[in-house]
């Protein structure tokens, strides 16, 4: 009787464990809560362009960062130099190799700045991908152009991956020519598309002017581009200065002038120069990473200018710098331009360095090692009581491509002199009556110090590779950052650069 | 015939427990009587007496002697006794009951493994088995500590002295280089997920800190045994989650007997064990003329003399009560406990309180069936913080402040405010009291279980378990303190937390005999969910100074965004199998299988499939075995195990909308944007470790001395490792499974000698040393990992993953002294490289002695570790020229050492040290009072633990047990110290009561 009961039981038992153990059986599908899968078919996705688009603009704030995509562009250049200062700056060799041209496959801001342009650039392949109306695919037909500009000039070879592409293929590589005729396709492409937006102290978003400076800046270096040797000679074809000069001229004529007063452009007073802009990042990167702890704000004590750099520019010429206000408000003890000398807080009392409890004198000779917390001459575009956005594109470089366009055999009814001296004359210094092309690289340099192109500004004109202060390598293959070793290790279809 | 009321009674306590104790008097007969030794005839003091059936029992007095008024009915006393064998005597008429025991040997006791328990002598694979009588005493926050040093081959590495820090565990070795290092937790049977409990700190202008432990919750005193499944044929039961050893604990339950309340009380003392040997005002003012000249010195000299070591540190007082209840019969037991805990850090405004309440109970059915079980804890933990980071830059976190502070400085203005120079040198004291940093936990683990016996050999077994917590963090910086991206703006960090995790899993266990083999089974499903969500807030701009204020009504705060929150959904599904053969006694045979599925995975590699076999044979028992030996075993087992603790779904392309950040003003909001987080990566998959373990168990003369040797060899591959995207990319990183072989091998010694087993007198020491090596083979790779930070150091790094190096090595520059003045002389290159240093410890090993004479115990242990060095980023970024140069405190040894003041005091060999140590863990004596004629108390013992009483190691840092993490793009660090919340040594005073 009571076994009967327990036989019965245990078949319920078993019934019930048999139907409840099938039962909770699970596919394992994941369940997205928080986030919105995409399906990706041939070519598409389903990504949402507008949201895509604003945050591919989002990101143009990486160009604000002093280290990465910046560093590469001054620091291995004459008018920049990143001191160690006893405890503070060693940053484990990033700087002093980078000035020093001893730099190897393994720094990390090659590798930072490697990642940041090539996923940035892949953004847009992802708007290009999802379906965008034509004002978007142009906006980011531009943007891709512009990261990919960066990768060509620092790198000499370009990875491209298609949108649907997963983590499974690896992406293919551009040659550095085939990546300039990428570039160029995609700036013709996206220029009828594109609106014809004047100047503004705030300009966010691409407009033909901008992608009208990005071809000026491609065809002034397509010689470097193109060269079956990337460290040169790089042969100038009067058909790419050209164009040059056609695109300059455009963005003249979409309203753009010089600004009467020269550091009015890094401020919300700019009227006529800024083309692209962004309010994303931090500005004040540029004003921290060179002033000094004891100032008012309290910077990072920093990057310097090199004393040679620094005697190119004649008294007068209001790049040059103007000295600090000291009228009481809060950070007019900071001047524009460069600092050097003694400085002053905000009410005019002399700095006292908090450390070494001297007098605050900024002195022109700096080492690059071992240097005491005055030394170096700063600089200051970006002016802590003023600063609005952060300057990508503005119309004094496009003035400056198209002079050296001419200079370089363009057809143009001004000469390149005529121009110059135009730009001088807005700055306040005095006219030259002739050109050389050493001058052409001065003036470049006094023009858009600090502006992140300096690099190859020398390399074009054959100056990265001989020395000045604190550079005594010569290496000509430095005129491309080698391939970041993590990458190489990621993708067999890259392939170093000559000589690392 | 029993009487109904008493069945009734029992039958309840699983639902009324203590309340419905009532003692039933009926007609009963006194008895007494003396337990003895058989051996040795001595009396055994203590030894517990039950009459069979009732809850009516006794214990032993000094002289073995004991009386008892048995009820009617009664026929059996049982008398027990620890690590005697118990014995079972008929009452008959007689009036006088006495009884011998015999010692029982320690292979009859049971060892918990999954989904099980087996003899000890009948494992077939590597499992160390502590109970509470060896557990570590004194101040113990949370389990893991219990087993520090007991365990060959288990390597507990608390982060740092903080209350409630994080705790490092390795079993044998590293072999995985990402988060999900420490092995599978199982309490109870429900195993637990990987996942924090409660968040990172963010101490806005000073860096950020590492979580605290989640095993917090469960209450040390709750915890009657640990388990230790090491080797891949006792792991791989748990499969994908067995890679790194299996502990498992099993809490206390009641024992069969009348309900005993317990109560246990201690109140401890803490203070720091080793203080920075830093300069006195007068040597540092000295010290500063030397590089900057007598005017310079006067204008830094502010005029007092402070030591921040002394206005920082303190002694922390700890007090703990734990009170339980539980009794039982041989149908059920039940025990209730409440505990409270409030340890006080030894930094000014550092604690942790913790409240718990346990109920185990089971019970029996159906004719003893159906046995259903409930085991349930809640615990609320409140952390309270102080803004100690992990990744501070050149301005210090609070200890970068304590070291680095002027002495000069006075600590108050004369109006009482607190007296603050600039950002850049904040006041360690002001740091402290004008924030308000805590977190709130509150975590409830439970489980329901369901055995039935279908047949006398057939059990089926249903468990239903939750583990859900809920974290509350407050990060709290007031605009009056003086410190970057906070002063005159406030910062407010508010992290919530929440986790889920339920179970379901159902097994069938089956044994029979087939002539002299035994045979067991086990057939199984498993589905686990977890769920992993949070929520973060910022908030700057604040328009008060109250800290209180601030956190209660966030609306004082003008810039309220940089929100962001996430949730996850991940499903483990899993069909196990164990089949055991016992053949004569002599051979055993195990073989386990388990099939895991998981979400973390995409189509074609959701299932996992891991194996295991292993054979034990008892040479014991063959006759060529000279008698010498008590045991003697030899095991052999193989068997594969994974791991699957990556982050959620990283196989499918997804979007996603990104955080806003507030920039260092308090005002730029940056981010939000929509971005892809994840690539297509269909061929990510199990990372997977095979195991091959080969032991010795021996014993001899009675196992007076007994151990066993364990040799391992390890090889993890298809390694879950984030690296380099091919760019172009969605992000930097991906993750991949990295073709390369991460080989542990090592030799395990375990031994325990009885040096005497006297009635009055008994000694027995256990020492345990474990020898592991590591290295890294075939990887095509390269792997930065071991941030260092601190002035200068932005981007610099340690430590390098690579082909033929142990995990985690050291590559730096190699240190060749300073030249002429004072600048560094690397003589191999002002470049990294690899140092031939790892800060693996290769040995790893501990020694306890356990001692009672007559009411007095006496126990102590030593643990200690070899072989390995140590980063001091400490050292790196503050005890420098340069640093006091700049108008910084720095230790003794800078002061002449020959560094020039603009020296740049990069990376380099200069700052590694050894870091061997000795260190006596632990002191304990223990007096039981006698109360045998005592009407309150049956057992009351009175104790004095030392924790942490010296350490014997070169390492010039504040203690060579440390583990800052270091990470680099997820990629974990070993081995670094920085600003480590300070090691303190604590004294316990304690009284265990029994009622």
């Amino acid at each position: 009787m009571k076994q009967r009961k327990n036989r019965k039981i245990n078949s319920l038992l078993g019934l019930i464990l048999s139907l409840a153990l099938f039962a909770a059986c699970t596919d394992l599908t994941v369940q997205e809560i928080d986030s919105t899968i995409v399906e990706s078919t041939e070519g598409a996705a389903t990504g949402d362009p507008t949201e895509l688009l604003s945050s591919a603009y989002q990101d143009l704030g990486t160009f604000t960062d002093q280290a990465n995509i910046y560093a590469l562009g001054v620091h291995p250049t004459d008018e920049m130099l990143p001191p160690t200062r006893g405890v503070d700056w060693g940053d484990n060799g990033v700087w002093r190799t980078l000035h020093a041209h001893t730099w190897d496959a393994t720094h990390s801001w090659i590798l930072n700045a490697w990642n940041q342009l090539n996923s940035r650039a892949f953004k847009c392949n992802q708007i290009l991908a999802s379906n965008p109306n034509s004002l978007q695919a142009a906006e980011a037909k531009f943007l891709r152009a512009l990261y990919m500009s960066y990768v060509v000039d620092y790198w000499g070879q370009v990875p491209f991956r298609e949108a649907n592409e997963g983590a499974d293929v690896d992406p293919r590589v551009m040659t550095r020519t085939e990546a300039f005729d990428f570039i160029i396709k995609d700036l013709t492409e996206a220029l009828p598309d594109l609106p014809a937006t004047g100047p503004s102290a705030s300009n966010p978003t691409a407009s033909k002017a901008a992608a009208n400076l990005l071809l000026t800046r491609m065809y002034l270096n397509k010689a470097v581009y193109t060269a079956s040797d990337a460290t040169g000679p790089y042969s100038f074809d009067a058909a790419d200065m050209n164009r040059v000069i056609e695109a300059a001229d455009a963005i003249t004529a979409d309203g753009y002038a010089l600004e009467p007063n020269y550091f009015d452009n890094w401020t919300g007073d700019a009227a006529s120069e800024v083309i692209l802009s962004t309010s994303e990042g931090s500005p004040q990167n540029r004003w921290m990473m060179t002033l000094h702890y004891s100032q008012n704000p309290s910077g990072w004590n920093g990057f310097t200018t090199l004393a040679d750099f620094y005697a190119k520019f004649e008294d007068g010429d209001q790049r040059k710098g103007s000295p600090a206000k000291v009228d009481g408000s809060e950070f007019s003890g900071i001047g524009l331009g460069f600092l050097i000398g003694q400085q002053y807080d905000d009410d005019g009392n002399e700095v006292i360095d908090s450390r070494s409890q001297q007098p605050l004198v900024f002195t022109p000779d700096v080492p690059l090692a071992g240097a005491a917390t005055e030394k170096g001459i700063r600089a200051i575009k970006y002016h802590p009581a003023t600063a609005n956005d952060y300057i990508l594109m503005r119309y004094g470089e496009a003035l400056m491509n198209k002079a050296e366009a001419i200079m370089r055999g363009g057809n143009s009814s001004e000469s390149a002199v005529d121009i110059i001296n135009m730009i001088r004359e807005a700055r306040g210094a005095a006219p030259v009556a002739s050109l050389g092309e050493m001058d052409m690289l001065d003036e470049r340099g006094r023009e858009l110090y600090w502006e992140g192109f300096r690099r190859s500004d020398q390399i074009r004109f054959g100056t990265f590779t001989m020395t000045w202060d604190e550079k005594t390598t010569t290496e000509a293959h430095r005129v491309l950052y080698p391939i970041p070793q993590q990458a190489l290790d990621s993708n067999p279809n890259l392939a170093q650069n000559p000589g690392y | 015939m029993k009487p109904t009321l008493m069945r009734y009674v029992r039958r309840s306590y699983l639902l009324f427990g203590a309340l419905m104790l009532v003692n039933v008097l009926l007609a009963q007969r006194s008895i007494s009587g003396t337990v003895t030794d058989a051996e040795t005839g001595e009396p055994l003091i203590g030894a517990s007496v039950l009459a069979q059936g009732t809850t009516t029992g006794t214990v032993t007095d000094f002289d073995g002697t004991y009386t008892l008024d048995v009820p009617e009915g009664a026929t059996v006393l049982e008398f027990s006794y620890t690590g005697y064998t118990a014995l079972e005597v008929n009452i008959g008429t007689d009036n006088q009951v006495d009884a011998a025991l015999t010692a029982g040997t320690a292979l009859d006791e049971v060892v918990v493994v999954g989904y099980g328990t087996v003899k000890k002598s009948d494992l077939t694979g590597a499992v160390t088995n502590v109970t509470s009588e060896d557990f570590n005493r004194g101040v113990i926050t949370s389990p893991e500590e219990l087993i520090q040093g007991k365990a060959a081959g288990v390597r507990i590495t608390t982060a740092s002295g903080e209350p409630g820090a994080g705790v490092d565990i390795r079993i044998r070795g590293t072999s995985s280089v990402r988060g999900g290092n420490n092995p599978l937790f199982v309490v109870d049977g429900v195993p637990l997920s990987g996942d924090n409990t409660s968040a990172a700190g963010n101490s806005e202008g000073a860096g950020s800190s590492a979580p605290k432990n989640p095993l917090n919750f469960l209450n040390p005193s709750d915890i009657v045994s640990i388990d230790i499944l090491k080797d891949a044929s006792a792991t791989a039961i748990y499969g994908s989650r067995g890679a790194n050893g299996v502990v498992i604990i099993t809490t206390k339950g009641g024992t069969e007997g009348k309900g005993v309340l317990d109560y246990d009380v201690s109140i401890g003392a803490s203070s720091i064990s080793n203080r920075y040997d830093l300069l006195s005002t007068g040597d540092f003012l000295q010290a500063y003329t030397d590089f900057n000249g007598a005017a310079a010195a006067q204008t830094l000299n502010l005029g007092a003399d402070t030591d921040w070591q002394d206005v920082l540190f303190r002694t922390g007082i700890t007090q703990s009560h734990n009170l339980s209840y539980g009794g039982g019969d041989e149908s059920g037991s039940y025990r209730f406990s409440v505990s409270y805990m409030d340890q006080e850090g030894i930094i000014e405004e550092s604690a942790l309180e913790r409240i718990t309440a346990r109920f185990n109970g089971n019970r029996k059915f159906l004719d003893d069936k159906l046995t259903l079980s409930a085991q349930f804890t809640v615990a609320h933990t409140h952390d309270d913080n102080v803004p100690n980071t992990t990744n501070s830059g050149f301005r210090g976190d609070l200890i970068g402040n304590i070291i680095k502070a002027n002495p000069t400085q006075p600590v108050y203005n004369p109006d009482g405010s607190f007296y603050q120079t600039t950002i850049v040198e904040p006041n360690p004291l002001a740091f402290v009291r004008l924030t308000e940093m805590f977190t709130n936990t509150i975590r409830g683990l439970g489980n329901l279980s369901a055995e039935y016996k279908l047949t006398p050999g057939l059990s089926f077994k249903t468990v239903l378990g939750f583990d859900r917590s809920f974290s509350n963090r407050n990060d709290a910086l007031s605009r009056d303190l003086v410190v970057g991206n906070v002063e005159d703006i406030g910062r407010l960090t508010i992290n919530d937390l929440e986790t889920s995790n339920k179970l379901w899993e159902s097994y069938f266990t089956y044994n029979t005999d087939f002539g002299n083999v035994a045979f067991t089974g086990l057939l199984g499903y498993s589905y686990q969910e977890f769920q992993y969500g949070g929520k973060s807030i910022q908030y700057s701009q604040f328009r008060t100074s109250d800290l209180n204020q601030m956190i209660n009504n966030v609306t004082a705060a003008e810039t309220s965004l940089g929100t962001s929150s996430f949730k996850t959904i991940d499903e483990l599904q899993s069909f196990f199998g164990r089949l055991n053969f016992d053949v004569a006694g002599k051979y055993l045979f195990t073989g386990t299988l388990r099939a895991d599925g998981s979400t973390k995975f995409g189509s074609g590699n959701k299932y996992g499939y891991f194996p295991s076999f292993a054979v034990k044979w008892r040479m014991i028992q063959e006759s060529f075995v000279p008698d010498v030996f008590s045991d003697l075993g030899l095991r052999l087992g193989w068997g594969l195990t994974g791991n699957q603790e990556i982050p959620h779904n990283l196989y499918t392309q997804r979007e996603r909308y990104g955080n806003f950040d507030i920039g260092d003003n308090g005002t730029d909001i940056n981010g939000g944007g929509l971005s892809t987080v994840a690539f297509a990566n269909p061929d990510l998959k199990w990372e997977s470790t095979a195991q091959y373990n080969v032991g010795l168990d021996f014993g001899f003369n009675n196992n007076r001395v007994s151990g066993s040797i364990d040799y391992y060899y390890k090889n993890t591959n298809d390694l879950l490792i984030q690296v380099t995207a091919a760019q172009p990319a969605v992000q930097p990183f991906i993750w991949t499974n990295l073709d390369a072989d991460v080989i542990n091998k090592g030799i395990e010694v375990a031994m325990n000698f009885v040096l005497a087993d006297k009635s009055k007198f008994d000694w027995s020491i256990s020492a345990n040393a474990a020898f592991n090596d590591n290295v890294v083979e075939n990887c095509n790779c390269l792997i930065n990992t071991g941030a260092i930070n601190g002035q200068g150091l932005t981007g610099a790094f340690a430590q390098r993953i690579a082909d033929n190096q142990p995990l985690f090595a050291y590559f730096l520059r190699v240190f060749g002294g300073f030249d002429s003045e004072g600048n560094s002389i690397y003589p191999e290159g002002d470049v990294q490289q690899f140092t031939g240093d790892s800060p693996l410890p290769t040995v790893n090993a501990g020694l306890s002695s356990s001692m009672r004479f007559g009411n007095f115990d006496f126990n102590f242990f030593f643990n200690g570790q070899f072989g390995h060095t140590i980063y001091s980023n400490t050292a790196n970024a503050y005890f420098t020229a340069g640093s006091l140069a700049n108008g910084r405190n720095v230790t003794r040894d800078v002061v002449g050492n020959g560094e020039g003041r603009l020296n740049a005091p990069d990376v380099s060999t200069r700052f590694l040290e050894k870091g061997d140590f000795v260190r006596l863990q632990n002191v304990s004596l223990g007096y039981n009072v006698p109360v045998q004629n005592s009407n309150v108390f049956s057992r009351l013992r009175l104790y004095l633990t030392g924790q942490n009483l010296f350490v014997i190691t070169g390492y010039s840092g504040q203690d060579p047990e440390v583990n800052t993490s270091k990470p680099i793009n997820g990629v974990p660090s070993f081995g670094i110290d920085f600003t480590t919340y300070p090691r303190a040594r604590t004294f316990t005073l304690g009284a265990n009561v029994s009622f």
